[in-house]
């Protein structure tokens, strides 16, 4: 190893980096989540005991990951692709927002084809029929099969099925 | 034994009605069905699945959750054989041998055998099962808060060590499981603890939602990163029934992975995961010729699923009578059962013993349906993989949404999920292995219960914990298993069995 590189304090393992620092984040947002919570006495524990220690634990291990991440060469943080999270993400949003306003002849399609945008081999009209085969097949076996209370469509002071 | 005798006919009675047995079969069914689909897990596939259940009583409900189990087990073998695509840890193995089997052209022999292998299992573990429960739910019934306490410790030590990765990671996931559990009211004060004040969180994060977010949906976006690469075998399946020579080979390993995979399926912390590799490195040590693995050697199949079954089942063991669920799986069919009305721990078996008994004989049952339908049914199963993935994953997501929604018909639950996904994924890009988190999510409430409860009893002297021999015994085991982690010769076995 050349010594100018040996010298400068560098990110040798920079997935555990990454990872130490998010321990330390959940660690701190749970110490002030826990904050105004009653510790207890030595008689009775409080409910504040197990979320503070728990928190005060994963902070001292995100440290460690950090300093250890430092010394020692590790993984790469690798490619962290967008599409697919967000799309996903985004469907199940849809579906949440929708199958109680709407119902589930709406948010059933919304989710297969907001989320099916997330795969970069996808086909939109292939996606579309397949979106409606599946939200129909959902319908009859979930409500009309197994008779669970989901509504199916529903349009504001016109129609609730 | 005239017990143990009585007690199976009462199960078998029940298990054996025409409901029941309908109920097992259309659950081993779809689990399979699910679980065939390349990347989907039992967690996913049960989660999925939980809302089919919701109309009947709770022992038939019960009897296909497990069916459900069995089948997303057993699918995930096939798509492992097949596709060289294990559906879980646990099948990552069988794809080592059974997927070359599968290149020769002899992919029939190898789901043949997995399957008698499984079945042999099933019956072996079915009786451990039934004759380990007395004894066992008399011993809980003695354990105090302090000893419950202790012991979970243990389990979660062992999940540290069995988790692969870094011991560091593991224990941190544990720990985030265990904060997790304490997001709501607090049972004994009232008071609310980290909501934020969303009411969405006052009574706390459903294990559905956590389970299927952090793994089911979290593993649907590692699978869009990478465009989609089949290695389908396209070779004839073959003969199904494998020949006189291949059951000769076999009968060894299913009898030797049948033991191991037992053994090591009761260990609290998930010790199922270890029997497939363990059979495995048995099966290629014992070999006379060794190198025959890895190219298609059907013991190395028939040892490690055998051992995989047998671990599934006697996984049931610490869940049915010290109400402690050893692995993520086991908290989820916890999470069922309460939906249906039933706390597990040493009391159902006398309380709700056609409930108890019934459930292990259906556990027979279902090995014995899988091994009837599967089979012949290969053909429907290999047509499944030729949906390519940019359809299924909508599809997944569809059923998903509304199997978590149908749980506590709650919107607010399906954003949470699609948050958890999110973390998920994050957490699965870190480095981190998201099982050990939900394990102690789920040991996190019974801990923190029966820790506040026995500081309690000892007007909260700490040292009831060590003071109490069986407790100290306990907590001592743990910290030797988390000693013993660190050290180095254990840290390198632990690698090689996980990279085999």
């Amino acid at each position: 190893m050349p010594p100018e590189t040996e010298r400068r304090l560098a990110i040798r393992a920079p997935q555990n980096f990454v990872g130490g620092l998010a321990l330390i984040a959940v660690g701190v947002v749970g110490l002030l989540a826990a904050r105004e919570l009653d510790t207890g006495r030595f008689f009775a524990v409080g409910p504040a005991l197990l979320p503070r220690g728990v928190s005060f634990l994963l902070g001292v291990l995100g440290l460690g990951l950090v300093a250890a991440s430092l010394l020692r060469d590790g993984d790469p943080l690798g490619r962290w692709p967008l599409r697919g999270p967000i799309f996903v993400f985004l469907g199940v949003a849809a579906f949440a927002l929708s199958v109680r306003t709407a119902g589930l002849a709406v948010a059933g399609p919304l989710v297969a084809m907001v989320s099916g945008a997330g795969s970069p081999q996808t086909r939109p009209r292939e996606l579309i029929v397949f979106a409606i085969l599946v939200t129909a097949l959902c319908i009859g076996l979930f409500r009309y099969v197994l008779h669970l209370p989901i509504p199916i469509l529903i349009v504001p002071g016109v129609l609730v099925l | 034994m005239t017990d143990l005798l009585a007690n199976l006919a009462l199960g078998f009675s029940t298990a054996l009605s025409l409901q029941n047995v309908f109920l097992a079969f259309i659950g081993c069914l779809v689990g399979t069905l699910i679980g065939v689909l390349p990347g989907i897990g039992p967690i996913a596939t049960i989660t999925m699945l939980l809302p089919i259940t919701f109309g009947f009583d709770p022992v038939g409900a019960l009897i296909m959750l497990a069916g459900i189990y069995y089948g997303a087990q057993y699918g995930g073998s096939t798509t492992a054989i097949l596709v060289n695509i294990p559906g879980e840890v646990t099948a990552i193995v069988t794809t080592l041998d059974g997927h070359q089997m599968a290149r020769q052209g002899r992919a029939g022999a190898a789901l043949g055998i997995a399957a008698i292998g499984s079945f042999f299992a099933g019956c072996v573990a079915t009786i451990v099962i039934a004759a380990l429960a007395a004894p066992l739910v008399k011993l809980a019934l003695l354990f105090g808060p302090a000893e419950y306490f202790s012991l979970m410790v243990l389990g979660l030590a062992f999940a540290v060590v069995l988790a692969r990765g870094s011991v560091p990671k593991a224990l941190a996931m544990i720990l985030i499981g265990l904060l997790l559990s304490t997001v709501g009211t607090d049972l004994e004060t009232g008071a609310e603890r980290l909501t934020f004040d969303l009411t969405a969180l006052t009574s706390g994060i459903d294990f559905a939602v956590l389970a299927m977010g952090v793994i089911g949906f979290a593993e649907v976006l590692k699978n869009l990163e990478t465009p989609e690469l089949r290695d389908l075998a396209k070779q004839p399946i073959g003969r199904l029934l494998p020949g006189r020579e291949d059951l000769k080979r076999s009968a060894g390993p299913i009898v030797r992975g049948t033991l191991v995979g037992t053994a090591l399926g009761i260990i609290p912390g998930n010790g199922a995961v270890l029997g497939p590799f363990a059979s495995y490195a048995l099966e290629k040590k014992l070999a006379k010729e060794p190198e025959r693995f890895g190219k298609g050697a059907i013991e190395g199949v028939a040892g490690p699923e055998s051992a995989n079954n047998a671990g599934a089942q006697s996984s049931f063991i610490p869940l049915l009578t010290l109400g402690i669920p050893p692995n993520a799986v086991m908290a989820l069919m916890v999470g069922a059962m309460t939906i249906h009305g039933i706390v597990p721990g040493p009391l159902v078996m006398t309380k709700n013993a056609t409930l108890f008994w019934g459930m292990i004989a259906s556990m027979w049952v279902g090995n014995l349906m899988l091994l009837i339908i599967n089979l012949p049914l290969v053909g429907i199963w290999v047509k499944f993989l030729d949906v390519p993935y940019r359809l299924m994953y909508p599809a997944i997501l569809v059923f998903s949404c509304i199997g978590i929604y149908s749980v506590n018909n709650s919107p607010s639950d399906v954003l949470l999920t699609g948050i958890f996904a999110v973390v998920g994924y994050a957490l699965l890009k870190l480095g981190f292995e998201t099982a050990p988190l939900l394990l102690g999510y789920v040991l996190g409430r019974l801990m923190e219960e029966n820790l506040r409860r026995a500081l309690l009893l000892a007007r909260g002297h700490f040292t009831t914990f060590v003071e109490r021999p069986v407790s100290a015994g306990l907590l001592g085991a743990a910290l030797i298993v988390l000693a013993a982690a660190i050290l180095p010769s254990v840290r390198r076995g632990r690698a090689e069995v996980f990279t085999e």
